[in-house]
This record gives C-alpha cells, sequence and structure tokens, in this order.
C-alpha cells in the first residue's frame, strides 16, 4: 500500500511495505520525542532499543522500525496518548 | 564512633526491615554486620508495591501501626533520612456495586475511628478528580494523607547512610548458640560471632527461628508499564479495589486472588497488582494470571489500554498464620530478636519495624509498643543450630 | 512421541535453516517473526519490487533465494507467522507471542524452542550518541535496504568493525557516499590476524569489493579514529573526532555508529536442555558467527532438537562451516580490537530511564550488578538494559555477575500491549491459534 500517515498532524507520504520508521526518516522527521525533551529516534532498526516507539490511534504504542505503515494512521510521540497524535 | 564495648550485632537479611535495623543500631552506637543470603533488596522489598498505607489496613493494631509506620516515614523524611523518597498522594478505596460500597462505607467508619481523615467519594466526585476513571466504578473513600516509598530505594538509603559491614552472597544456615545464649551465625562462608541477633530475613526466617510453620508464603505477582508521561504520577492517587480490603480481611485464599492495585509512580509508569497466592514461593510470573490483574486493572481505569507492559514479577510476602507480623525477642533464645512475617506491609511498617528491632536488640524498649507482636504467642519448635 | 510442533523464533537466515531442517525431519514447525517478512538482519526484504536492490555479495542473495524456496516447498509444515513478536516463556511454560495483526496475545504450548533472534549491534556510549540523527550503522543498512534510499545530507560511519565497510559501501552505491569511515582500531597492525582471515576467501573478496567501493568514491577509511562527543547543531551534527594526537569536527545530518556485535541480547533467554519444554539458540543470537554460518547454525541447532525430543539423532554435518566460522569471527575480533574512549560523566548511559555515568558513580562502589539495575534503575526501561547493560558491564568492571537482576527468567522480553496482554486467556476473546490458516503474509 501507498499513502500518507500523519505525523502529530503532518502528513508523511510512505511507499508500498514502508515501515513507519522508513517514512518518518524519508520524511526527513529525526526526532520522535514528546515534549518532555527525552531524546526519541530511530535508532538500531530491530525492534530491540525501543528508541523509536511513538503513539498510533488505534494500536498504542509500538515501534516505528517494526509496524508498516497504513494510510491514515494517525501517530505521535510515545508519551503524549491518543488525544496527541 | 563504636566504644570497645559497643556490641556486635547481626543482622540477617538486607530486606528493609534488616537494612532499617542496621541503620537504627548503628546510630545507637552499635557494630553491625548484615548478613545477606544474595544482594541488598533481593527478596519481598525488591518484589513490590510500596503503599505507605494506612487506607488498606484491617482495623485494629495492624491500622494502628500503620499510622505510626507512616508518621515515622514522614518524621525520617523530614530528618533527612529519607529525604525525596517518601511521596504522599491519597490512596482512593473504590467499589463496584453496592455490597462493595457498603463494604467501604464500614471501612471508612473504621479509618474514621482510629483517628486517619477519610472523605466519601460519589461517583462524579471520583471522575473530576480521576479522570479517566471506569465507569463500573459506582462509589469510593479518598484517604488523603497515604504515601508511597519504592522498598529498594528505602534499602539502599539506610546502607548508604549508615554502611554497615554488608556481607552479600551469605545464607546464613543456622544460629549458633551457647546454652541459651545466641553467640553468632553459621553461613556457608564460615560462622560470624555475635553478641545479638536480630533475624529479618523475610519468609527465610522460617527455618532460623523454629517457630515451626507458622510463616507461610504468599506469592504476589504485579506488571510495570511504560511511562504514561515524563514524570510524575499520571493518576491523583492509589487506586485500590474494594476486593483488595477483602484479601486483607482474611477471605478465603485457597484458589489465586486478586486484590487490584493501581499505583501511579512518580516516573509516570503504573505499578498493577497484584494476586495473593498461597503457599507458593517461586518467583516466576503466568500469563494468566497477569492478565486477569490487567482485565481487572482496565475495568477500572480504561486509559490503561493505551499504555504497554514492560515488565511482570513476583514477591513472595511472608505471611503469618495469624494475621500479624512477629517482631520481638525470641521466647527461648537470649541475645536473639525476630522480625519478620509483614506479609503485604512491610513497606510501609518496615523502617519502624526495623528501628523496633534494634532497640529490642539492645535491650531497650521500642518507642512503639509491639508486645502485640511479640513471637511468644507460639511455641518454640527447634531453632536451627 | 508427541506431534506438537517445534516453535522457532526468528525468520533470518538461522530461523529459516532450523525450520527447513525440521520440516524436512517431518516436525510441524511454527516460526515467528516480528517483521511483516522474512529476512533477518542480513536479508531485509526490499519494501516492494520498485525498491531499488542495495548492493550485496551474490552468495546472500543466492542463500536467501534457497532458503525462501525451501519455505515455499515446506508448505503446510511450516506455519509461518509475521508481525508476531515472541515475548518469553511464562511461570506456566507457555510460550507467549503477540499477534500484533490481530492484537491478541497467545499462548503455545511447543515441544521445543528455537530462539533465532539475531544479534544486537554493540555502540559504546559518548555524549550525544542519543541525539535525533545518530544511528546505528546496521539500523541504517536495514532501512537502505528496505527503500533503497541512503539517508539525506552528509554521514558519517563511525565505531568498529567490518560493517562499518559494508554499510559504507552499500550507501556510497546507493548515491550517498559518506564523508568519512572512521574505524577505531588499527586492523593494518594485526598481520596475524589478518593473514588468518584468509582462510575464508569468500569473506575477505566481498570486503575487497567494499573497499574498491570506497575507493572508487574517495571516502576515506581512517583508522584508529574514535568518536569523542555529539552535538546537535541546527539541523546538522557535530561530530567530534579523537585521532591520536589530533582532534577534528565533522559537520554531518548522520552519524551510524557500530561498535560490532553482541549475541544473547535479543532475548536474555538462555538454554535449557532439562526443562519441560528445551529451549536452543541458533545464529548470532547464540554466538556470533557471520550470515553463511548462520543458516548451519539453525540446522544444527535443528538437530539437537530433533535429538532431545527422540525425533532423530543430532547430525555432526555443520560443525566444519562452524568451525571456520568461529575461526574467521575471532582474526575479525582481533582485527579491530581498541578500548573506546572512557565516556566523561555527562554521558548518556540509560537512555530509556535517562541515566548517565554520573549517576552510576553515585551509587556504592561495591554494588552487584543487581543493585545498579535495581537501585539504579539502569536497564529497567522498555529496552531492558539490550544496550545500556553492556556498557554498565564496562564501567563497572568489578560489579559481582552472579548477582543478576533475577534467578527467574522474565517475560515479556519486549514490551507488549497491556490491552492484547489483558486479553490472553480471556474466554471472551478466544481464538484457536494453532489452526489459523489466513496469513495474510507477504
Ligand atoms: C507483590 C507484592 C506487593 C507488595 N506491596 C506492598 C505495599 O504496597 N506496601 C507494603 O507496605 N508492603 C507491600 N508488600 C510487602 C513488602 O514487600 C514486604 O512485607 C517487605 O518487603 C518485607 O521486608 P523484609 O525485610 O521483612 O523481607 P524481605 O524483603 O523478603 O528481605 C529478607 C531478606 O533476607 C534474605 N534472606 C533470606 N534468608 C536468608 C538467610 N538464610 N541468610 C541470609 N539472608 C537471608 C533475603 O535474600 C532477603 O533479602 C508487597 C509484597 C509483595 C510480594
Ligand atoms: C542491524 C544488523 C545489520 C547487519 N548487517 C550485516 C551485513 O550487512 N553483513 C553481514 O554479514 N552481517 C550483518 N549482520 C550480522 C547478520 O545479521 C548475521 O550474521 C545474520 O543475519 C544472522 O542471522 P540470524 O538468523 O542469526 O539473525 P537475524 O538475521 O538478525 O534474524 C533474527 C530475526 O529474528 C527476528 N526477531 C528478533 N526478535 C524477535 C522476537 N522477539 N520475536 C519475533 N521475531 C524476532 C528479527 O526480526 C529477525 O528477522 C547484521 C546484524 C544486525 C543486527
Ligand atoms: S529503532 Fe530500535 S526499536 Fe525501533
Amino acid at each position: 500500500m501507498t499513502g500518507t500517515f500523519f505525523w502529530q498532524g503532518r502528513r508523511v507520504p510512505f511507499g508500498e511495505g514502508q515501515t513507519l520508521a522508513a517514512a518518518l526518516l524519508a520524511a526527513g522527521l529525526r526526532d520522535l520525542g514528546g515534549p518532555d525533551g527525552r531524546p526519541a529516534r530511530i535508532f538500531c532498526g530491530i525492534g530491540a532499543c525501543q528508541a523509536c516507539a511513538v503513539t498510533v490511534e488505534g494500536l498504542g504504542v509500538v515501534e516505528a522500525c517494526l509496524t508498516p505503515a497504513v494510510d491514515g494512521m494517525r501517530l505521535g510521540p510515545a508519551m503524549t496518548g491518543d488525544d496527541h497524535v | 564512633m563504636h566504644s570497645r564495648s559497643s556490641p556486635h550485632v547481626v543482622v540477617v537479611g538486607a530486606g528493609i526491615v534488616g537494612a532499617a535495623a542496621a541503620f537504627f543500631l548503628e546510630a545507637a552506637g552499635a557494630r553491625v554486620t548484615l548478613v545477606e543470603a544474595e544482594a541488598p533488596a533481593a527478596g519481598a522489598t525488591g518484589a513490590s508495591d510500596g503503599a505507605v498505607s494506612v487506607a488498606s489496613k484491617r482495623p485494629g493494631p495492624m491500622m494502628a501501626l500503620a499510622l505510626e509506620a507512616r508518621a515515622f516515614y514522614r518524621e525520617l523524611a523530614a530528618r533527612g533520612v529519607l529525604e525525596g523518597l517518601f511521596h504522599p498522594r491519597s490512596t482512593f478505596l473504590l467499589a463496584r456495586g453496592d455490597e462493595e460500597a457498603s463494604l467501604l462505607e464500614r471501612h471508612g467508619a473504621d479509618l474514621a475511628a482510629a483517628g486517619e481523615r477519610v472523605v466519601a467519594r460519589s461517583a462524579v466526585d471520583l471522575r473530576r478528580l480521576l479522570p479517566g476513571l471506569g465507569a463500573s466504578v459506582t462509589a469510593g473513600i479518598e484517604v488523603p494523607d497515604d504515601g508511597h516509598a519504592i522498598g529498594y530505594e528505602i534499602t539502599a538509603r539506610f546502607l548508604a547512610r549508615s554502611r554497615p559491614a554488608l556481607r552479600r552472597a551469605t545464607p546464613v544456615r543456622a544460629l549458633k548458640l551457647r546454652g541459651d545464649r545466641v553467640a553468632g551465625v553459621v553461613t556457608a562462608q564460615g560462622e560470624i560471632a555475635a553478641d545479638r541477633v536480630i533475624v529479618a530475613a523475610g519468609i527465610g526466617s522460617a527455618v532460623l527461628i523454629g517457630l515451626g510453620d507458622v510463616l507461610v508464603p504468599r506469592k504476589g505477582q504485579m506488571a510495570v508499564t511504560d511511562r504514561a508521561q515524563p514524570s510524575g504520577p499520571a493518576i491523583g492517587g492509589h487506586l485500590m479495589a474494594a476486593t483488595y480490603l477483602a484479601a486483607k480481611r482474611g477471605i478465603s485464599l485457597d484458589k489465586p486472588h486478586i486484590g487490584l492495585v493501581i499505583d501511579p509512580l512518580v516516573t509516570g509508569q503504573f505499578l498493577i497488582g497484584g494476586s495473593r497466592e498461597e503457599n507458593r514461593s517461586d518467583r516466576r510470573t503466568d500469563a494468566a494470571t497477569i492478565a486477569a490483574i490487567l482485565r481487572e486493572a482496565l475495568d477500572f481505569y480504561p486509559p490503561l489500554a493505551g499504555r504497554r507492559v514492560i515488565r511482570t514479577f513476583a514477591g513472595i510476602r511472608t505471611a503469618c498464620r495469624d494475621g500479624l507480623p512477629i517482631v520481638g525477642p525470641h521466647p527461648a533464645v537470649d541475645g536473639l530478636v525476630v522480625a519478620t512475617g509483614f506479609e503485604g506491609d512491610g513497606i510501609c511498617l518496615g523502617p519502624l519495624m526495623g528501628a523496633c528491632a534494634a532497640r529490642l536488640a539492645l535491650g531497650e524498649a521500642p518507642a512503639t509498643d509491639v508486645s502485640v507482636l511479640s513471637p511468644r504467642r507460639f511455641a518454640v519448635r527447634e531453632v536451627a543450630q | 512421541m508427541s506431534d506438537a510442533p517445534v516453535l522457532v523464533v526468528g525468520a533470518g537466515p538461522a530461523g529459516l535453516g532450523a525450520a527447513l531442517a525440521l520440516a524436512q525431519a517431518g516436525v510441524p514447525v511454527v516460526l515467528t517473526e516480528q517483521r511483516d517478512a522474512i529476512g533477518g538482519a542480513i536479508h531485509r526484504q526490499p519494501a516492494s519490487p520498485q525498491v531499488p536492490k542495495v548492493l550485496r555479495p551474490a552468495r546472500h542473495a543466492r542463500s536467501f533465494a534457497m532458503l525462501a524456496a525451501g519455505l515455499a516447498a515446506a508448505g503446510g509444515r511450516i506455519d509461518l507467522r509475521t508481525s508476531t513478536v515472541f515475548l518469553g516463556l511464562d511461570g506456566a511454560d507457555n510460550a507467549l507471542i503477540d499477534d500484533r495483526r490481530r492484537q491478541r496475545v497467545e499462548a503455545l504450548s511447543p515441544a521445543g524452542i528455537i530462539l533465532a533472534t539475531g544479534a544486537v549491534e554493540k555502540v559504546h556510549p559518548f555524549p550525544g550518541w542519543e541525539l535525533p540523527g545518530v544511528m546505528t550503522a546496521g539500523g541504517a543498512q536495514v532501512l537502505l535496504k528496505e527503500t533503497g534510499r541512503a539517508p539525506d545530507g552528509p554521514v558519517l560511519v563511525a565505531g568498529s568493525g567490518p560493517l562499518l565497510l559494508a554499510v559504507a559501501a552499500q550507501l556510497a552505491a546507493a548515491g550517498n557516499p559518506p564523508v568519512a569511515v572512521l574505524e577505531r582500531g588499527r586492523p593494518w597492525r594485526r598481520p596475524t590476524a589478518l593473514a588468518a582471515m584468509l582462510a575464508s576467501p569468500a569473506n575477505v573478496a566481498e570486503g575487497v569489493g567494499y573497499a574498491a567501493r570506497l575507493l572508487r568514491h574517495g571516502v576515506p577509511y581512517v583508522t584508529g579514529a574514535a568518536v569523542t562527543a555529539v552535538r546537535t547543531q541546527g539541523d546538522d551534527l557535530d561530530v567530534m573526532v579523537r585521532h591520536g594526537a589530533a582532534e577534528r569536527t565533522y559537520r554531518v545530518r548522520h552519524l551510524l555508529v557500530h561498535d560490532g556485535l553482541r549475541a544473547g541480547a535479543s532475548t536474555g533467554i538462555t538454554e535449557t536442555r532439562d526443562g519441560p519444554v528445551p529451549v536452543l539458540l541458533a545464529g548470532d543470537g547464540r554466538e556470533i558467527l557471520g550470515a553463511d554460518a548462520a543458516v548451519a547454525d539453525g540446522r544444527r541447532a535443528a538437530a539437537e532438537m530433533l535429538a532431545l525430543l527422540g525425533r532423530g539423532a543430532a547430525s555432526a554435518g555443520d560443525e566444519q562451516t562452524l568451525g571456520a566460522a568461529r575461526r574467521f569471527q575471532a582474526a575479525l575480533a582481533r582485527l579491530c580490537e581498541a578500548p573506546p574512549p572512557s565516556p566523561p560523566p555527562e554521558t548518556l548511559v540509560c537512555r530509556c530511564e535517562g541515566l548517565r555515568v554520573a549517576d552510576l558513580d553515585h551509587l556504592r562502589p561495591d554494588a552487584s550488578m543487581r543493585e545498579l539495575r535495581l537501585v539504579g534503575r539502569f536497564g529497567m526501561g522498555p529496552c531492558q538494559g539490550r544496550f545500556c547493560g553492556a556498557s554498565v558491564a564496562a564501567l563497572r568492571p568489578d560489579a559481582d555477575p552472579s548477582l543478576k537482576a533475577s534467578a527467574v527468567p522474565r517475560w515479556p522480553v519486549r514490551p507488549v500491549s497491556l490491552a492484547s496482554l489483558a486479553g490472553f486467556g480471556d474466554p471472551a476473546a478466544r481464538t484457536n491459534p494453532r489452526i489459523h490458516q489466513d496469513t495474510e503474509d507477504r
């Protein structure tokens, strides 16, 4: 599937079969941290470091590097909860 | 510092009680060796919640002791010893349905009679104070003067502020007696002579003190979530199901029982518990029990659905058959003091009970009357020696 | 003899090798993979057929083609569950899996488990390693394989080990040659190690190919150079580097770091042969032997599992391959051996919990590993110490490791949705996990 998802309301296009991580990086969105300043970013790419955790509406907190992008998905920093995505 | 005549006290067990005892012994001028089978807080202290709660106590001696123990936390925090480690916060006891509401009403009256501040809360109040609260909660009471403390943090602080000789990985196998008097402890790595001994070894105390099978392990499983927010408790208090009180009030525990508590930690995480599994002393957790706990938790507080569980753990509560801790001089052995059997209350009671045990070991009367907890209430069997 | 399946976790070369060998022996297999496609770290597949292929040796493509064909031929004997994360073994000996598609945690009762969950990259901490723009080299590489796109802007590759070379060459081939590759070690000064590697011509040829590619693109390969700190500079990073007595700063968009691979950190679970459910490790998760040996190690684990379950005899056919790989990896390790600069107090050690070197210094000097973890909170966050665990061990070499965090096996080995876990065993939401045919796998 190709399409668009939303990072804190901002449109992020993605290519077929891409993970959230790949699409976020391609869009230049490197800093996935919340308002707290705790660093969050794609780091290990294999689900191990948990630094890429994001909140996806309907899914909860997931690793961006493991989660396939789906058209219309709404996401934001891990700690802010569903209402801030 | 220590005079040559200051007694050497061996404390067996570096949980919250043993660490507190070591601290207060040193403060009183004793020389202390703290002998620990594994590492500090390796037992229940490092695998528990940390409600410093009067709200959850049975009326009677436990409620009275908890009131003193909680005041002692405030005092130690103010004195600097436990500065920054005691976190005041309300306990909310929550009912689902009329039967539970009337249990809470009774319990609220008991608390008030003991001198505790209690505020009755309607469902509407509760939803305002605790946004997100589940629809099944119908009523509750708020106990505003409770608090929270993390067992291993308290233990580490006592050890940092007193620096007793600490022997890790040194299980005590038996006590060394000379006539009717304790003369030290026997460990896998040899004997350690002592003038006095305090056994504060949690469930490990049972085999050492020869009081028969008065102590039972009661396993508790818990789950820890990721952070709901960067720091600070994510909800305005500690949530406790009315059915938790039922567990505390000694309802039949033949099958695993779940008494739900949801604890918002200062890290922004939640600690969710717990089961009471009679006679289980393994420390493994199982998905069926954890899932049952989490379903209860979601019923009380649905926003938890957005969290992730990052860890599960089990701790072993040391329960005494008659429901009271055991604190006091051993009935048959001079110089031996016992402090164990704190079941699900040892974080709350630990500092105070450690202080009492220290005084008793030095032959002094403790500031709190703990005679009701004396091991003299049991017949002596065989002391391990 | 029961016909319970063997659970194989991880569909990289080791897991695929194990699953195929088991299936060949007539044993049913459940193969779980956290990603939505098979391949593992080395064979991470392009997200779509349109994605340009990343530079890699032909033998890797062949090896993967064989594994994929084997999987297709195994048909129903291998029940492949993608987007399914293994969570560990619980106290009731359930193998717990988290089906991310259906948002359900389920239990399998396998006859045995082979964990082929791969390696985790080592990263020695330095001030700023936690900043956006700093990634592991392997992490950048798997994303490159997935998208065919190199990260934009100037890239610096730094750390230690042969993967630096591979990633740099792949970046160059994808159109963005890194500004430099900084190798902390001094491989040219280890002639015996270099010589020992000649025993593995395929690997040497691969390395030479990458080096040639870098040469062609004019990418400097600097040895004896180490990153000491990173700072953000607008959208860029200023990377401070020490090279002998000299210091210099690189201004880049991305810093890719990597200090080798670590076995065992992926799940933290150790092998058990005598429990009710035997657990074996295979591939880089057991021992770093490289991609070629991973398939053989998967077969070896499968043979041992068959023997343990009384369903076949262990074969030693792969021992030679594994021995050669072991010698090669040992030589590689010697080749690039170089201690990292010791991190200053402000260096973040545990990202999840926000803990620094200074926080470690505040803990009792005699603290055991257990206390460092429990009291210090190092490794208590969502990553469960996969990265900081080793840093703490290096910074506190005297801490008693026998007093580890816990004597009991822990689960979940990965964070799991609370809602999914709450649904476990709920009669209201029960499906039969064993007979789940309609996989939506690609
Ligand atoms: C799941 C759970 C939740 C809980 N929640 C709360 C709560 O919210 N509030 C509260 O107040 N309490 C709570 N508790 C209870 C509390 O944790 C305990 O009562 C308290 O930690 C007991 O402390 P202790 O020092 O007596 O025992 P422990 O912490 O068990 O310490 C005993 C120590 O002795 C050592 N030891 C044992 N045998 C030997 C030996 N032979 N030689 C040398 N050393 C030995 C052990 O290794 C251990 O370190 C909870 C308990 C559990 C399990
Ligand atoms: C990021 C990275 C990049 C690498 N790049 C190269 C390279 O370019 N060249 C080279 O020679 N070697 C490379 N290596 C080493 C290489 O991975 C191995 O030699 C080879 O791939 C090992 O195969 P494996 O099957 O043991 O592990 P992997 O290939 O890592 O496979 C492990 C599989 O398990 C899955 N998994 C992990 N945990 C779970 C879980 N809890 N539940 C379900 N599934 C899980 C993973 O998604 C993965 O698919 C790299 C390693 C890493 C970590
Ligand atoms: S980048 Fe490490 S878990 Fe996703």
